[in-house]
């Protein structure tokens, strides 16, 4: 290399202001410690700025990549077709039967007057920049708070989350992705409704650390958002869970790597109002209201002033499969 | 532009020519930050910035300033979404290294001088990893630290080259070593 070959200008005699540059360096450091929101400004920002250049960019590399994802299909279109008319015929038999538990769900809802989901409004915006540090991994979208994008919102592809915005810009946004090492989301594991953190560490599948650790979960079962906290909408798809050694670890249905436009979840949770009282399940059920304490009786064989309650209609409930409890055992039935 | 011109060049080209080192090594970051990846993010980008610095270190401390390394590490900052502060710290420190072995540094050549390079990418790395270790209680992951590494240290042969012609063409020893 060149270095040897290069005579030293002279040696550094600015001892100084090195080591004002480190304190400086050092003190930056715990300022933004303080602060992690300290060069959220800028980066918004610059991002902004270079998203008519990243577009522009971006088109003819996208068109390379699936030029170049394209050969490798020329030689697998007769195996991918049959595999996908399996696919959708075993995916007609899961419809039925979601049609059919659907119904179902919505009569329970109707006779426990539940209160209903809250609808989602989702925005579509197309991921304009990927980038991948040690310290995060990224995705940048071209929509930003001018397109009600905010911080904490979900990010959902085709197929499940993939990360949650954590910075917004006029035009862009900033996805941390679940596979980033400050990722942290809680997540329920069904069948089960186990509760547990989704911990990214840089690998493509993020880890499962369950809150109990007595819990039962196997490699198979299906990790869903659990809503908890109130920033992410629950029940969103994640991914499955696989075994990795001793840990358990979650394979996302969403990659990354390969989405190119996402829903941004608008999801916030409305404050919590005491239900009116024809709201409550006793009336829900077809039970009258409870009448206030009727004033001490005079005479013992004195008429009561309401009639005694109906009796609870027999409602034929769902027989419920017993569930691992915390302490490992089953719950009696 | 040749020796003998550069003397003799208008004090605004001199000062330009001085700014080289400084703005080469701000371009590489925000070249080594453009969030486009060819490889669908599964490789990091590498620490394009850690070049020049070390390059300009070596053979003119006195343009690339332990400010201007502090600079090029904010721009790192900045732009690579990381904790703040962690690579300002990284490339100071990185530069520290460099300037007190500068002599050890500037003797490599060849294979050796790549290697020379590595210890102070390293040096940034390690620097960077304690930071986000002790601070925020994170362990980043070796593999993608591993990997920057490596995409650096490959970088550095075509980058060192570059920076070499530009150094040769535009900014040039000092008037003291004529």
């Amino acid at each position: 290399m060149a270095n040897g070959t290069w005579k030293i200008a002279r040696r550094g005699n600015a001892q100084l202001p090195l080591v004002i540059v480190l304190v400086l360096a050092v003190v930056l450091v715990l300022v933004g410690k303080a602060q992690s929101g300290l060069f959220d400004h800028a980066r918004a920002r610059i991002t902004d700025a270079m998203a008519p250049l990243l577009e522009d960019v971006r088109a003819p590399l996208d068109g390379v990549q699936r030029w170049m994802s394209s050969i490798g299909n020329i030689f697998s279109v007769y195996s991918e077709n049959l595999r996908l008319k399996e696919e959708n015929a075993r995916l007609r038999q899961w419809r039925n039967t979601s049609v059919v538990l659907e119904g179902r769900l919505q009569h329970y809802e109707a006779l426990l007057h539940a209160v209903p989901d809250q609808k989602l409004h989702a925005a579509l915006a197309r991921v304009v920049g990927r980038t991948s540090h040690p310290f995060l991994r990224t995705m940048i979208l071209d929509a930003g708070s001018d397109d009600g994008a905010k911080a904490g919102q979900a990010v959902m592809d085709e197929k499940g989350m993939v990360g949650r915005l954590f910075l917004t810009g006029k035009h862009t946004s900033w996805v941390i992705l679940l596979t980033d090492i400050n990722s942290r989301v809680p997540v329920t594991v069904a069948p089960g409704s186990v509760q547990a953190i989704l911990a990214g560490d840089n690998s493509a599948a993020p880890k499962l650390d369950l809150l109990l650790s007595t819990a039962k979960v196997k490699p198979g079962d299906q990790v869903v958002s659990s809503g908890d906290g109130g920033l992410l909408p629950p029940a969103l798809p994640i991914g499955t869970v696989v075994q990795d050694g001793n840990g358990l670890r979650v394979a996302l249905l969403a990659d990354a790597t390969q989405s190119e436009s996402v829903e941004i979840l608008n999801f916030a949770r409305a404050p919590e109002t005491p239900p009116a009282t024809s709201q409550l399940p006793a009336e829900a059920a077809g039970l009258k209201p409870l009448a206030p304490p009727p004033p001490a009786a005079p005479t013992p064989s004195a008429t009561p002033a309401t009639p005694p309650p109906a009796p609870l209609p027999k409602l034929k409930m769902p027989v419920i499969p017993s569930t691992t409890t915390a302490s490992g055992g089953s719950a009696p039935e | 532009m040749g020796t003998t011109e550069r003397l003799y060049a208008p004090a605004f080209l001199r000062v330009l020519a001085a700014l080289v080192p400084l703005l080469c090594g701000l371009l590489g970051v925000f070249i080594a930050n453009i969030p486009i990846s060819l490889a669908g993010g599964l490789v990091p980008a590498p620490l394009l910035g850690l070049i020049p610095l070390y390059f300009w270190c070596l053979v003119r401390p006195d343009l690339m300033t332990p400010a201007a390394a502090f600079a090029i590490g904010l721009l790192q900052d900045v732009m690579s979404g990381a904790p703040p502060g962690v690579w300002t710290l990284g490339f100071v420190v990185a530069y520290a290294v460099v300037a007190r072995q500068r002599d050890s540094f500037a003797g490599l050549s060849g294979f050796a001088a790549v290697l020379g390079f590595a210890a102070a990418a390293l040096a940034a790395s390690i620097t960077a990893t304690l930071a986000v270790l002790l601070l925020y209680s994170v362990t980043p992951s070796l593999g993608a630290l591993g990997a920057e590494l490596a995409m650096t240290v490959t970088a550095y042969i075509p980058g060192a080259l570059l920076v070499s012609l530009l150094h040769h063409r535009l900014v040039g020893p000092l008037r003291s070593d004529f």
